[in-house]
């Protein structure tokens, strides 16, 4: 017979999202538990010790995303975390020329200029129209999506917020906003655009996660997924969180310390323990059993119901819409530890673009043949990678003079073919995963010729790593895809889009729920604001409503 | 021919000719001017007709034209390499054998709520797009949030699960709602390919189900015309000429005269002048635009015309054979029914990758459909993700590759008497934007993906049939609701004229 104790509210999952909830559950006054299944908190944003004396942010990997609102109602500077901007990136190109992204405006005009004079002013429109969607958007990330099948005040209530919000935009930028989230990031490029490496330098935001190809209508808006956060205020800039993204993990699970929360590592969730169709705990694989009439996953939506939960609890339907919920995993990751810093031939001496995100992929046509691959059950023959050495700002990652580096690499699918024609993961053996980071090198090395001779040690996940040691369902990053049919009220499933689930008192906080992936926490806080609010204390936790 | 008329019409595509029939029966003098020998656009014109079978045509219109009992419903085969073809028609889900097909329960609830979403959407093709000029609480914004909130109203009778379905769909994939309910097969593949036939799109692209449900907006039964696609162009023309329009062919439009601001009429080919207060155009907003002087237009309109999307994608090749052809599996009395090869949805992808590239697929998606005497029988083939900017250009060896690869295609899925088959047309997509002015050589005359539908079609600013200059407007399938032979746009064109109380 294991444990056995009793809570105000579980969270099972220490992922950001989980630690969010839990921290302003308990902010609230309410008796708080995690449990997590690794022996370290985190999830995906982790900072991981896999070789001796190196730091690997090892799943996700850069931050921008995280609601400053959060940041602040949690104090998290308080705790340790401190996001460090970085500036610029670039493209390579085969023949030794590169395209560098500069922050500073007049050092990026006269980039764009050294590849097409007429791009100068063409990515002055390009910021703009971003811009203005994100600041569009930005007030709906700490809202819940409303339902339109709901008459209920509240739904109206919000509905008529995103009427009034579109009404402020005027008849024709209504029209231009609709056509933005309904098209494909390349097809946006191109009407902007006449470089073909510039084209491929930014539309890199449009497909990361995504099981889909730059001209897939939808890709435009995820775009905006990683432009819409800020670093201290600065609009679509990106930082390293110092000592790793562990350190927002950490800094949340002080947090949560401070207000009284528990966390208990090392076991994960058998299933979740119901009465009636009521919620009353959680059952972990260590045989220990805790009670609470209010218990949040922080897993996905596949994991949560399909994994854990006991199917008689749940209609029918909502089981077929769990199943048929998309979470295609599309990417894979290699983090190295470095010897010294590789050389880049083409770039000058000390670039200070070479601290930012660098690429290899040089044209649109090549990363939709990199999406071809993945639809046929193939990594990605020439892939796309977005690919950081955060020692050359944050020092804790390595040791003095030597470097770390991250490679998130597209596209990488999940359900591998094998040499017999079939599709399965089990298909990610050792030799796959090798001949997949083969593939990558071989690409890396066209910026960075000697980056082979400086590898001291380098972890190769596929989406089946992803999936076995984070928990999430097929490597997807975001929780499930970033498709329209899964956004908004659609996530995770038609008529369940407010944290809340058929199982009363149990609630979704994970990236499954709106507005979905990357290291955001949104859904975690507003999940946990309609927590309060259904238990009659939403007036313990800040409003983020504008 | 006068040189005066109230309204003239360029193109005399079923659109131009339908709007034409309108405009003179409310009284006004109309002239349909086309370059062309003969009316009808890509309906008609012998062995050379482009449009092969009818999907999409509204039962009253077809009573309007007369064509009741001219049009013959047909199956659809869905080929298979295999041999297991499988047929969708009046007698129900089979295989080619007789075989009851073992899908055919979610089928049909899969396609009965399609062609209810379908319906639902349908009234907002018999109408110009909702549009928010002036913003959402104007009072026009507050009569489009009305006529959208009785579509919401529409939905609420369907019911909650109904209308979020509805809901979760609409802007989804065919790939991924055709392959939750149904099996990897001919039958998921015929689906997959009617929802991205024409479009420079695949069925994993998003926005593909909303074209699918384009497709069905008429119930999604397909029909021959009996006595060849010419009867329904001539069927279009008399409708316009017996209305007391003239149809002047062999004729086309050099340029639109715009003074002040005002279309005051059109310059033909031969540098007669017509004068009109009235011009509706069936070809596409650019060509529109460059028609009446691009100084006519501010800059963003044509910027917008520029980004118009409308890469045709869609070959048509047509072969005369020296007998019928004979299909393994399938009875003889199948075989003027509509053919499909698409024998699975991940095909029919794979399809579409090559012309992303510029590059003829190896293994397109095809429709056939066999026409004419036992004799001498006419195979009409459109051929699906053929690129109009092909690799190379279409040069004589690039047709003979596309007409080889139909034919291999075709053999592979168990269509056999090609032996002696004979070309007689291939029309690349750049050959049908040469020689019937559609935009980009495109099917729909602009891509109907999900930015290029509804208010922003077919670019934002000109969505209400109004293109720029007072007294122009545009009546083609570039304009909502967009492709397919349903004489809507021309329809709504004609009274947005009406309405507007022009000429």
């Amino acid at each position: 017979m294991g444990k056995h104790d009793t809570y105000d509210a579980i969270v099972a999952g220490a992922g950001h999202n989980g630690l969010t909830a839990a921290c302003y559950l308990a902010k609230a006054g309410l008796k708080v538990l995690v449990v997590e299944k690794n022996d370290w908190i985190g999830g995906a944003a982790v900072s991981r010790s896999l070789h001796d004396g190196w730091t690997y942010s090892n799943c996700s990997y850069v931050c921008s995303l995280l609601r400053r609102e959060i940041v602040r109602d949690l104090e998290l500077p308080k705790y340790g975390l401190q996001v460090i901007p970085y500036e610029g990136g670039a493209t390579f190109t085969p023949d030794g020329d590169y395209f560098a992204y500069h922050s500073d405006h007049d050092a990026l005009r006269r980039e764009i200029a050294r590849h097409s004079e007429r791009d100068v002013d063409a990515y002055d429109r390009f910021a703009r129209t971003v811009v203005r969607q994100c600041r569009f958007i930005r007030p709906f990330l700490l809202r819940p999506a409303p339902d339109p099948a709901s008459l209920k005040p509240r739904d109206l209530g919000e509905l008529l917020y995103l009427i009034k919000r579109a009404h402020g935009l005027g008849g024709l930028e209504l029209a231009e906003t609709l056509r933005f989230w309904t098209m494909s990031i390349g097809d946006f490029l191109d009407e902007h655009f006449e470089s073909d490496l510039i084209k491929a330098h930014l539309a890199g935001s449009g497909i990361i996660g995504t099981g889909l190809g730059v001209y897939s209508p939808g890709t435009a808006y995820v775009l905006l997924h990683h432009y819409m956060g800020d670093v201290d205020g600065a609009i679509g800039a990106w930082g390293f969180a110092r000592g790793g993204m562990g350190a927002i993990s950490k800094a949340l699970g002080d947090c949560l310390a401070e207000a009284g929360g528990t966390i208990v590592t090392g076991s994960g969730i058998d299933r979740f323990l119901t009465t009636d169709g009521r919620v009353t705990g959680v059952a972990l694989e260590n045989g220990d059993t805790y009670e609470a009439p209010i218990v949040a996953s922080n897993m996905d939506v596949k994991r949560t119901f399909l994994g854990h939960t006991d199917r008689n609890d749940l209609p029918s339907d909502f089981v077929r819409a769990v199943e048929r919920f998309k979470i295609r995993g599309s990417s894979g990751k290699i983090n190295i530890a470095l010897d010294a810093m590789p050389d880049f031939p083409a770039a000058p001496k000390d670039a200070t673009f070479l601290r930012g995100d660098l690429h290899c992929s040089t044209s649109l046509q090549e990363l939709e043949r990199a999406y071809d691959d993945w639809k046929d059950g193939r990594w990605s023959s020439n892939p796309y990678f977005d690919m950081l050495i955060p020692s050359q700002i944050d020092p804790t990652m390595a040791p003095p003079g030597k470097h770390m580096m991250t490679v998130f690499v597209q596209y990488a699918p999940y359900d591998l073919q094998g040499k017999d024609g079939v599709r399965s993961a089990a298909n990610w053996t050792e030799e796959n995963r090798k001949a997949f980071a083969d593939c990558v090198f071989d690409k890396i090395e066209q910026a960075a010729p000697n980056i082979r001779d400086r590898i001291v040690h380098a972890e190769v996940r596929s989406p089946l790593e992803i999936e076995t040691e984070v928990g999430l369902t097929e490597g997807n990053i975001f929780q499930g895809e970033l498709t329209f049919d899964q956004l908004l009220f659609n996530r995770p499933v038609p008529g369940y889009s407010q944290y809340r689930t058929p199982i009363k008192g149990m609630y979704l906080v994970g990236s499954s729920a709106h507005p979905g992936g990357g290291v955001m926490a949104a859904p975690g806080a507003n999940a946990a604001r309609e927590i309060l609010r259904n238990i009659g204390k939403g007036s313990r936790m800040p409003s983020h409503a504008e | 021919m006068k040189k005066t008329y109230d309204v003239v019409i360029i193109g005399a595509g079923h659109n131009g000719l339908t709007a034409a029939a309108m405009l003179a029966r409310s009284g006004r003098s109309v002239a349909v001017l086309d370059r062309r020998a003969t009316a009808g656009g890509m309906i008609g014109g012998g062995d050379a007709s482009l449009a092969h079978l009818i999907y999409n045509l509204s039962g009253s219109e077809i009573g309007a034209l007369g064509l009741r009992d001219r049009l013959s419903k047909v199956d659809t085969v869905s080929l298979s390499a295999t041999g297991d073809h499988v047929i969708v028609g009046d007698g129900g889900v089979t295989f080619a054998d007789g075989r009851a097909h073992p899908e055919t329960a979610e089928y049909r609830a899969l396609v009965a709520r399609l062609t209810k979403f379908a319906g639902l959407l349908a009234p907002l093709a018999e109408a110009p797009p909702p549009a928010f000029e002036g913003g959402m609480l104007s009072r026009s914004g507050m009569r489009e949030l009305l006529r959208l909130g009785r579509l919401g109203l529409g939905l609420k009778f369907m019911g909650k699960a109904d209308m979020r379905e509805f809901l979760r769909i609409l802007l989804s994939n065919a790939y991924d709602v055709l392959r939750d309910e149904l099996d990897d097969g001919p039958l998921s593949g015929a689906l997959a390919a009617d929802a991205v036939r024409g479009s420079f799109s695949g069925p994993r692209s998003p926005g593909s189900v909303f074209s699918l449900m384009y497709r069905l907006g008429q119930g999604g039964q397909v029909y021959t015309a009996s006595n060849g696609m010419d009867e329904v162009a001539e069927a279009y023309a008399k409708r316009a000429t017996d209305a007391g329009a003239a149809v002047i062919l062999n004729l086309g439009v050099q340029r639109i005269v715009v003074e002040n601001d005002q279309v005051t009429g059109v310059v033909a080919d031969d540098g007669t002048q017509i004068a009109a207060r009235t011009v509706l155009s069936g070809a596409g907003p650019l060509s529109t635009a460059t028609m009446a002087g691009i100084a006519n237009f501010d800059a963003e309109t044509v910027r917008r015309a520029r980004n118009h999307r409308c890469k045709g994608t869609t070959a048509k090749v047509n072969f005369r054979l020296g007998g019928m052809p004979t299909v393994a599996g399938l009875g003889a009395n199948h075989l003027r029914h509509r053919l499909v090869v698409a024998p699975t949805p991940d095909y029919v992808e794979r399809s579409f990758n090559p012309a992303k590239y510029g590059e003829i697929p190896d293994h397109p998606t095809l429709e056939a459909v066999v026409t004419g005497p036992e004799s001498a029988p006419l195979l009409s083939v459109n051929a699906s993700h053929v690129p109009a900017d092909l690799r190379g250009g279409w040069t004589k060896a690039a047709r003979t590759k596309l007409s080889k690869t139909v034919l291999q295609t075709l053999a592979a899925h168990g269509v056999g008497g090609l032996e002696g088959a004979k070309s007689v047309l291939v029309a690349s997509p750049a050959d049908i934007q040469t020689d019937f002015g559609a935009p980009g050589g495109h099917w729909h005359h602009g891509e109907m993906g999900l930015d290029q539908i509804l208010t922003l079609r077919p670019i934002i600013g000109m969505s209400r049939y109004r293109a720029g200059p007072d007294g122009l407007y545009l009546c083609g399938a570039s304009a909502h609701p967009g492709g397919d032979i349903t004489g809507a746009p021309g329809r709504n064109a004609a009274a947005q004229v009406i309405k507007d109380g022009v000429a």
